[in-house]
């Protein structure tokens, strides 16, 4: 290996045994994302009645599409795995990827290690390309392992292979945003929001165009488009594959030369000297804002188009069912009326963007950890400063930001979907949002509870995020029962058009958040701090 | 003489791991402490504790007179830290930390902290990113010496700072002493704690093994001579009381007891001394002491005469 990688022979080994323990648990979430939809298939929706409802509710419903992809074939079980976990198993996917390469490359340069290697015998090249190359090594780990254990529970083998396979480049693909971003940004934490918010926008427009009956060339806009087009299961198409893996062999190049041109821990933007004083700052609360400012303006602005574009959709509903024969066919039997479909839809968009909101909150509170894993709580608390004050600092933000995030969200919303069409109201979109403000903060309180009082347990936080929204989106497609239900939060919210809404769930759900945030507080000032 | 620090049996486990075993030490008021130990020894768990920041699993902890878990806050409008690994808000200048740390303590002198950014050359428009490990010690160091603060507790502060600065951190250390404050300071940089201390505590494993003056700990450490003489002897034994003796040549060195100086000088003196040094004690020596060998007992100072040999043999392989 001559000149520019040399040493990636020592170094990937090294990167390999340090990150494994990281990038297990993406395979393994992956693998059983595509397993479980071939498993639970036969039991659940075993006759082709049942099929054939199955695909009427999911086309009933774009917001289904907006998140897993519009579905092509519901009636065998390896058609609803490629729509089950095709989009999601892309998204992830590709978060792994990103997170990988930044681990790897940025933040080993922000903790110094990477200085220490960089002294050693190594090219200009080696260290990002080690972390591209460690990447690429998890995606088609992640293909073999997801398209194994798939095929292991009933998968047909060339659709299983298939669809594992848009995973691996789906994850290759944002190796190479990844290894882009982390040139850019100015730390990790920065080349880690950049890159996520290419891959969040990318698969928002991607639903966006599944869910609002845009034309069949718009698929081609996002690369989750292009590997979509593979149509897993269905007609196995492999050559748009390649263009996904060229675009990201496109992309680790840019990534290696930024990487050529930068100085060792600094972004592309050079560092400008601040103030010698501190104003707002200068205090617990001024820091915390501080610290969550440019996080918080990137929510805010996500939580707006989101807004923005779930209220466009809105009025493209009745369109998508007008086109369908059976859904039409059902509303001219007049078994379900229009608008209660469109209300299911709007009920459905809603909660979605509770479950936004609260991976928001979670990550709010998750900061304040992370801020003690390196050290700076420390001096914060060597201060005259209470501990509860401390806390209190990220949760009012955790809180505060998400309750305003929804108001955003449902305001946008609501006027988008009231000005461009007159099934929907205003108040109803904002009034719905609102009600889903308490449950959202159950989530927000969890997460508080446990960094607070048990930071070691704090996957938790996420778990709970991840569960809401398996139990909360694809929980009444598998007519789980009542009580499965009633675990996510989200189940509680009473509907507000509904003629009589059952306010006591917010009661309820408002008790169990400050339960949760009674704790968090109770631990917080009980535990070392670490 | 008043406590400002009292800590009696401490006990801190982490899991398995027992960090500190009944842990004892007193800092006086008034006093620079030094607080010595090589890394892993106990000294930061020790003094996050005596921050509130860690829960003593058993003993009695004090700082100036309260319990430092309980009285959080009004502990520590009166103390100041600097801790061992400055870690700074990478986005906020090093002017905007400094002035956050100080209004956590209730307000900076605003004069103190112009001359001490003056005195320790620290640029305060610079981000946390961008600041070099002294530098980032700096501006701790400048936020805690700018605060009106009963006790300074320092963990390392020098660990990164060049030897000019560290001249100046030992000159403000000496302005802080003259105020009547006191000090903690952590430390494996013997010669900082040579200049500074009145006294000082060397830990080992997770307990205060040697406490007290510098001259009281040297009194009962050996002086070490080296001699050239005119007649060697044939055998090491002929040179008691020296100790610990190395025999070249007509070139020997050794070791004696404070008290027992005079008398091994008399012994050499028969063998015809054409050259002669003897070397007090240096905090290096008293360090080395305990460091040096795994195996001595380091409860009794003159018991470690027992297998003198070995002991130098196996520190000189450490």
């Amino acid at each position: 290996m001559g000149g520019r990688l040399t040493g990636v022979r020592h170094l990937l080994p090294v990167a390999l045994h340090q990150d494994r323990k990281s990038i297990a648990p993406w395979i393994a979430l992956i693998s059983v994302l595509s397993a479980s939809s071939v498993l639970v298939y036969d039991w659940v929706f075993p006759d082709p009645e049942a099929q054939r409802i199955l695909q009427l509710n999911v086309t009933a419903n774009p917001a289904m599409a907006l998140i897993f992809g519009k579905p092509v074939d519901l009636t065998t079980a390896d058609g609803f795995n490629a729509w089950r976990a095709g989009a999601l198993g892309m998204f992830f996917s590709g978060l792994m990827a990103i997170f990988i390469v930044v681990r790897n490359s940025r933040a080993e340069e922000d903790s110094g290690r990477a200085e220490l290697v960089a002294s050693g015998v190594i090219g200009r090249e080696a260290r990002p390309a080690v972390a591209v190359a460690l990447a690429a090594m998890a995606a088609l780990l992640l293909g073999v392992v997801s398209a194994l254990v798939t095929i292991a529970f009933g998968g047909g083998v060339a659709n299983s292979i298939m669809l594992s396979a848009t995973f691996t480049a789906s994850a290759l693909l944002f190796a190479g945003v990844g290894v882009v971003a982390a040139q850019v940004g100015s730390d990790a934490r920065a080349a880690n929001t950049l890159a996520v918010t290419v891959l969040g926008a990318l698969f928002v427009a991607r639903g966006y165009i599944d869910s609002s009956g845009a034309p069949d060339w718009a698929a081609w806009l996002t690369p989750f488009g292009w590997l979509q087009e593979t149509r897993p299961a269905v007609d196995n198409i492999w050559w748009p594959l390649a263009l996904v893996v060229g675009l990201a062999l496109v992309l680790v190049g840019v990534g290696l030369a930024l990487h050529a041109r930068r100085d060792f821990g600094m972004g592309l933007v050079p560092p400008r000297p601040g103030p010698a004083r501190a104003g707002a700052v200068g205090t617990l609360w001024g820091l915390a804002l501080r610290l969550h400012r440019s996080a918080l303006a990137s929510w805010m602005v996500g939580f707006a188009v989101l807004g923005i574009l779930l209220g466009f959709l809105a009025n493209t509903v009745t369109d998508v069912f007008a086109e369908n024969p059976g859904i039409a066919q059902i509303l001219a039997s007049g078994a379900v009326a229009q608008e209660d479909l469109v209300a299911e839809f709007l009920l459905t968009m809603i909660r979605l963007l509770g479950i936004y909101a609260a991976v928001h909150g979670v990550q709010v509170v998750m900061r304040l950890y992370a801020e003690e894993l390196e050290f700076r709580a420390d001096p914060l608390l060597g201060g005259a400063t209470t501990r509860a004050a401390h806390l209190a600092s990220h949760a009012v933000i955790a809180f505060l930001s998400t309750a305003v995030g929804m108001v955003v969200a449902g305001s946008v919303m609501g006027w988008v979907a009231d000005a461009t069409g007159d099934t929907i109201g205003f108040a109803d979109v904002l009034g719905q949002t609102v009600a889903t403000i308490p449950a959202v903060w159950v989530l927000v309180g969890l997460a508080l509870a446990v960094v607070g009082a048990k930071p070691s347990k704090r996957l938790a936080g996420w778990m709970a995020v991840v569960a809401t929204f398996a139990i909360t989106i694809l929980g009444p497609m598998f007519t789980l029962d009542e009580w499965v239900l009633d675990i996510s939060p989200l189940w509680h919210v009473p509907n507000v058009q509904a003629a009589d809404p059952a306010w006591g769930g917010l009661v309820g759900l408002a008790l169990v958040a400050a339960a949760f945030t009674a704790i968090g507080f109770a631990g917080y000032r009980r535990r070392d701090i670490a | 003489m008043e406590s400002v620090i009292s800590v009696e049996g401490l006990v801190k486990s982490y899991g398995r791991f027992t960090a500190l075993h009944g842990l004892n030490l007193e800092v006086e008021r008034g006093e620079v402490h030094g607080f010595l130990g090589p890394n892993g020894a106990g000294k930061s768990t020790t003094i996050r504790v005596l921050l509130g920041l860690l829960r003593a699993d058993a003993g009695h902890v004090e700082v100036l007179g309260g319990d430092p878990w309980r009285d959080v806050v009004a502990l520590h409008r009166r103390l100041a830290y600097v801790p061992g690994e400055v870690s700074l808000w990478p986005g906020l200048t090093g002017g905007e930390a400094i002035d956050l740390l100080g209004n956590l303590r209730g307000g900076l002198d605003e004069a103190r902290r112009a001359h001490l950014i003056e005195r320790f050359e620290l640029d305060p428009t610079k981000r946390g990113r961008q600041y070099s490990k002294g530098n980032k010690q700096k501006v701790a160091l400048v936020a805690a010496l700018a605060s009106d603060v009963e006790l300074l507790i320092l963990d390392e502060p020098t660990s990164g700072l060049d030897p000019l600065m560290e001249m100046v951190f030992q000159e403000e250390i000496g302005h802080v002493k003259e105020q009547g404050r006191s000090v903690l300071l952590s430390s494996h940089i013997l010669s900082e704690a040579e200049a500074l201390a009145d006294r000082v505590s060397i830990i080992r494993d997770g307990l205060v093994v040697e406490t007290g003056t510098l001259d009281a700990l040297r009194h009962r450490t050996r002086t070490t001579i080296r001699a050239t003489l005119q007649r060697p002897p044939a055998a090491p034994a002929e040179l008691a009381p020296l100790e610990d003796v190395h025999l070249d040549g007509a070139h020997v060195r050794g070791t004696v007891e404070a008290e027992r100086v005079g008398e091994a000088l008399g012994t050499l003196g028969r063998f015809g001394i054409e050259a002669l040094t003897a070397t007090p004690p240096s905090l290096e020596d008293l360090f080395l002491r305990h460091y040096g060998d795994d195996a001595a007992a380091p409860a009794s100072p003159s018991g470690a005469t027992a297998t003198p040999r070995r002991r130098h043999g196996r520190r000189a392989r450490d």
